[in-house]
């Protein structure tokens, strides 16, 4: 299923656009974006689609923790500025593979909990599941207003080994930051 | 502002640029240290450092730009910055590029060393044995849990949380629990009384039981503690599971611990390998080159100082080349370049004085020829120099006035050439070039020749020039007209004489005309008839010759007084017509009188021009007797930037002898048989004490016209003619 993207969102031309996806194969994107009025608050359900690439698959296996950060914020529109961001938070996962236990181990940096997998594939699972994940009190929703969510991924360059950084700057192989996908938030 | 006087000299900005580099060289090589705080800021380091030498390359760049430019315009200077330039990057790059290519080889045999087969064989083992360990114990577990699920089975509900406690307790586990087949906790029991819910297995390990019937994991709970879970089936009416977890002895899981974690190490640095050497590699190429650049890039700036003395000199000495000798550079240091500049400086100094000193001198040497060339061409006497070959070097201008010839025109030609041009002047020119050619010593001679205002007399002297060799070098040849000197001198010896003849001779013509006349008158009535006709003849005679003898004598004292008493000014036609009224009458004789128009006026006495005329006229119809033509005309010329009236008067008489020209006009010369001779000179007398110049024309007359009419017996056409110059009256 398609990501809701900046084509859906006609009324909110004024945030980031999306650049064309950066490769064939691998990259992270996000889908299956929603917004529901939960309780006394709008929370975000989403999906993400970890892709690794080769040489990025090759560094986990080899023992290279990869992290990555889930950046969430919502913005409220506004005609003659750029838009306002009222929410601006983020998830942080670190993956790595652990050869003694032949399992690979994904650690949310947030709240430290901890989580083995067999698989990599379930692993990748387990940071691509956003669940009720709060982007907006009730109370400060405005009718009137035009708001939108917006999610991004990236993977923490700076926090892979040192020798490790100049390819990853460089190499297209590390290229795996989804651009951020927007979608409106309506009542 | 005085901003540029707090600028920082050049070289602590390169010292500033050089501390920069090097602090940002020496931060991402710290950078590069794994535990290092700096580690965050990698990239950014070596973003910065590739800016950097980037900015570094770009001036280094533009150096290498305007000095291909100055090279190509050919700039003072630029070929010595090349030099200086390209010496020293081969310098600096030499052992750079030396000690770049053994860092690499080093730095990746280096890191290759860490590597090797045994290594890795020995690390994979290690993993391999902490896992066969922990298998063994997990595989131990199970069994025991398979036992302990036999004593469970088909346990009422109720009691399964007692029996839980026990099978617990003689397990060793840390927590034990009874799932239902759906995975409802029917009885749980766990070391820590505490946890009230028990560590349930996810979907993956309920799926790997329901396809094996049990199921055995190491579970790390914690970060650093290992868990062993058991799930097996309870194997009774309803199927249930026991879940145990064993904890993993502290030793144990510590070694395992430290294997994975050398493990893991050893891989990750294996698989980085590559990566680790290239980013080494960047960095030490990132290093050098900065260096380099940076290097490069000050030595420009240094080159550039040093040179700039170089090339201050290199225009300067060019500027001295084309004439410019006020050079004065800059002293910037007292070094070596510093003294060259100095001594540039006195150098020029001295070069423009003795240039000055030179010029003023040849002012001077000007100043002097111009001064002397004045006084020579104000000089009386006519100057000519010969160089060695006797051709004309230098004349004045009394020169062109003597000779009548523009002598200067004929500098580089000899007098001979000048001959040719004037024919008329031949006898004098070649008598003064035979001298040139002759003399070896200075000479004098009085050279006389027929010039266009009659006869003229020349006193030359001739000095040979010496050079101090004593090489004969040119001569100078100084000439004067000594005409008029000469003239004055005889008349001036006329008059004397005429004087003292008027004087001793008139004063006893008086008495013998007495006498005379006295014995006439006493002795004529005394004498006998015949007698006193003698005596009264003799007497007649002796009186008649004492009167002509006073008037012989009155001449002469006429002759010897000078006449110019009072001048006024005189119109000259007017007076010729005067004097012609008196002879007009006078039957045969035809005068053609022949004026110019506009003004013919002289300052002068007119009783003396008019007896100048009178003189004139009675020669003319003495010499043509009773019948012929005189012509007089009367014209304005001008001599010398002077005006002249000249009149002309000719006759067409006998003419004059041409041996007789010359003394004409002296006294006591004459072709007739009558007359005292002194007609003549009293008229050049009058004329020159007048200013003006009388001559017989000697143009009119045709050579050889005079034998011709002698030997024909016919004299009467050929004719007389004389000319008289006076100055004009100027208004």
């Amino acid at each position: 299923m398609p990501a809701l993207t900046h084509a859906d969102t006609p009324g909110l031309n004024a945030v980031e656009r999306p650049a064309l996806s950066v490769a064939e194969g691998f990259g992270v994107r996000v889908k299956n974006a929603e917004i529901m009025l939960q309780g006394d608050s709008y929370a975000l359900f989403a999906d993400i689609d970890y892709r690794l690439s080769a040489r990025a698959m090759e560094a986990l296996e080899n023992g290279v923790p990869l992290y990555w950060d889930i950046h969430i914020k919502t913005l409220q529109h506004r005609d003659y500025f750029w838009d306002q961001t009222l929410v601006n938070a983020g998830l942080r996962y670190r993956i790595q593979y652990h050869a003694l236990l032949n399992m690979y181990r994904v650690r949310n940096e947030g709240d430290g909990d901890l989580y083995n997998f067999s698989t990599l594939s379930a692993a990748l699972d387990s940071m691509a599941a956003i669940r009720d994940f709060r982007v907006l009190e009730r109370s400060a929703y405005v009718p009137g207003k035009r708001y939108a969510v917006g999610i991004k991924v990236t993977l923490d360059r700076d926090a892979l080994p040192l020798p490790l950084r100049p390819i990853a700057y460089t190499n297209p192989q590390w290229y795996l930051s989804s651009d951020w996908t927007l979608w409106p938030l309506t009542k | 502002m005085a901003f540029d006087k707090i600028k920082p000299p050049i070289s602590l900005s390169i010292l500033i640029l050089f501390g920069l580099i090097l602090l940002l060289l020496q931060l991402l090589s710290s950078a590069t240290q794994e535990s290092s705080e700096l580690s965050a800021m990698y990239s950014w380091l070596l973003l910065v450092n590739g800016l950097g030498s980037v900015v570094l390359l770009g001036l280094v760049g533009a150096n290498i730009y305007s000095l291909a430019r100055q090279l190509k315009k050919r700039e003072a200077g630029s070929r010595l910055t090349t030099r200086m330039v390209s010496l020293f990057v081969v310098l600096a790059l030499a052992p750079a590029a030396i000690v770049f290519y053994f860092s690499m080889q080093f730095l990746h045999q280096g890191i290759d060393s860490w590597f090797n087969v045994e290594i890795d064989r020995a690390m994979e083992d290690a993993l391999e044995l902490s896992q066969a360990s922990l298998d063994q114990r997990m595989r131990w577990h199970l069994r025991q849990t398979e036992q302990l699920a036999g004593k469970l089975v088909d346990v009422q509900e109720t009691l399964a949380t007692l029996e839980m406690e026990n099978l617990r307790e003689l397990s060793g586990a840390s927590e034990m629990t009874l799932f239902s087949r759906q995975g409802r906790i029917i009885a749980s029991s766990s070391i820590n009384p505490g946890d009230i819910l028990p560590s349930l297995p996810d979907e993956h390990t309920w799926l790997q039981l329901r396809q094996n019937a049990e199921f055995v994991a190491l579970a790390p709970v914690r970060e650093d503690e290992l868990m062993i879970r058991v799930i097996v089936t309870v194997k009774g009416k309803e199927p249930q599971y026991l879940q145990a977890l064993y904890p993993v002895p502290v030793r144990i899981a510590d070694l395992a611990d430290s294997v994975e974690f050398a493990f893991v190490r050893y891989q990750e640095m294996h698989f980085l390998r590559h990566s680790l050497k290239l980013s080494f590699s960047l960095a030490l190429s990132l290093v050098l080159l900065m260096s380099l650049l940076a290097a490069i890039w000050v030595a420009f700036i240094s080159i550039r100082n040093i040179v700039a003395p170089v090339k201050a000199l290199v225009k300067g000495t060019k500027a001295v080349a084309s004439g410019h000798y006020d050079q004065e550079l800059p002293v910037m240091a007292q070094d070596d370049l510093g003294f060259l500049v100095e001594s540039f400086n006195e150098m020029t100094h001295r070069i423009a004085r003795a240039s000055d000193e030179t010029r003023m001198a040849g002012i001077e040497v000007e100043n002097q020829r111009a001064y002397l060339e004045t006084i020579l061409a104000n000089l009386t006497a006519g100057v000519i120099s010969f160089d060695a070959e006797h051709k004309i070097r230098t004349a004045n201008q009394a020169a062109y006035r003597i000779f009548h010839i523009p002598v200067t025109q004929f500098v580089g030609r000899t007098l001979l050439e000048l001959v040719q041009n004037y024919a008329e002047l031949a006898e004098p020119l070649k008598s003064i070039q035979r001298l040139l050619e002759q003399a070896d010593d200075i000479w004098q001679q009085r050279i006389a020749f027929l010039g266009p205002n009659g006869r003229q007399e020349l006193l030359c002297r001739g000095t040979p020039l010496f050079s101090q060799e004593g090489r004969r070098v040119g001569a100078v040849v100084v000439f004067d007209d000594v005409t008029d000197l000469i003239q004055a001198q005889k008349n001036a010896a006329w008059g004397e004489v005429a004087r003292r003849l008027a004087h001793e001779i008139k004063n006893p013509l008086t008495p013998i005309q007495l006498s005379a006349e006295r014995l006439q008158h006493k002795l004529a009535d005394k004498l006998a008839e015949g007698d006193a006709d003698i005596l009264r003849r003799s007497t007649t005679t002796i009186v008649q010759q004492v009167v002509a003898m006073k008037e012989m004598v009155d001449d002469f004292s006429e002759y010897a007084k000078p006449s110019k008493k009072q001048t006024v000014d005189i119109d000259l036609p007017g007076l010729v017509q005067e004097v012609l009224a008196l002879y007009v009458l006078k039957s045969g004789v035809k005068f053609k009188v022949d004026y110019e128009a506009g003004l013919l006026m002289i300052k002068g006495d007119p009783v003396s021009i008019r007896q100048v005329l009178h003189n004139l006229i009675k020669n003319a119809l003495e010499a043509i007797g009773d019948k012929g033509l005189i012509e007089i005309s009367l014209r304005r010329v001008q001599k010398n930037n002077t005006d002249f009236i000249e009149i002309a008067l000719y006759d067409d008489g006998p003419g004059i002898k041409e041996d007789q020209i010359e003394q004409i006009f002296e006294p006591y010369v004459t072709t007739k048989a009558r007359g005292t001779g002194l007609g003549l000179a009293i008229v050049k007398k009058i004329i020159e004490e007048h200013g003006g110049a009388i001559w017989v024309d000697a143009g009119r007359r045709t050579p050889g016209t005079a034998e011709v009419s002698q030997a024909s017996g016919r004299g009467d056409k050929v004719g007389a003619g004389f000319i008289i110059q006076l100055p004009a009256c100027n208004f």
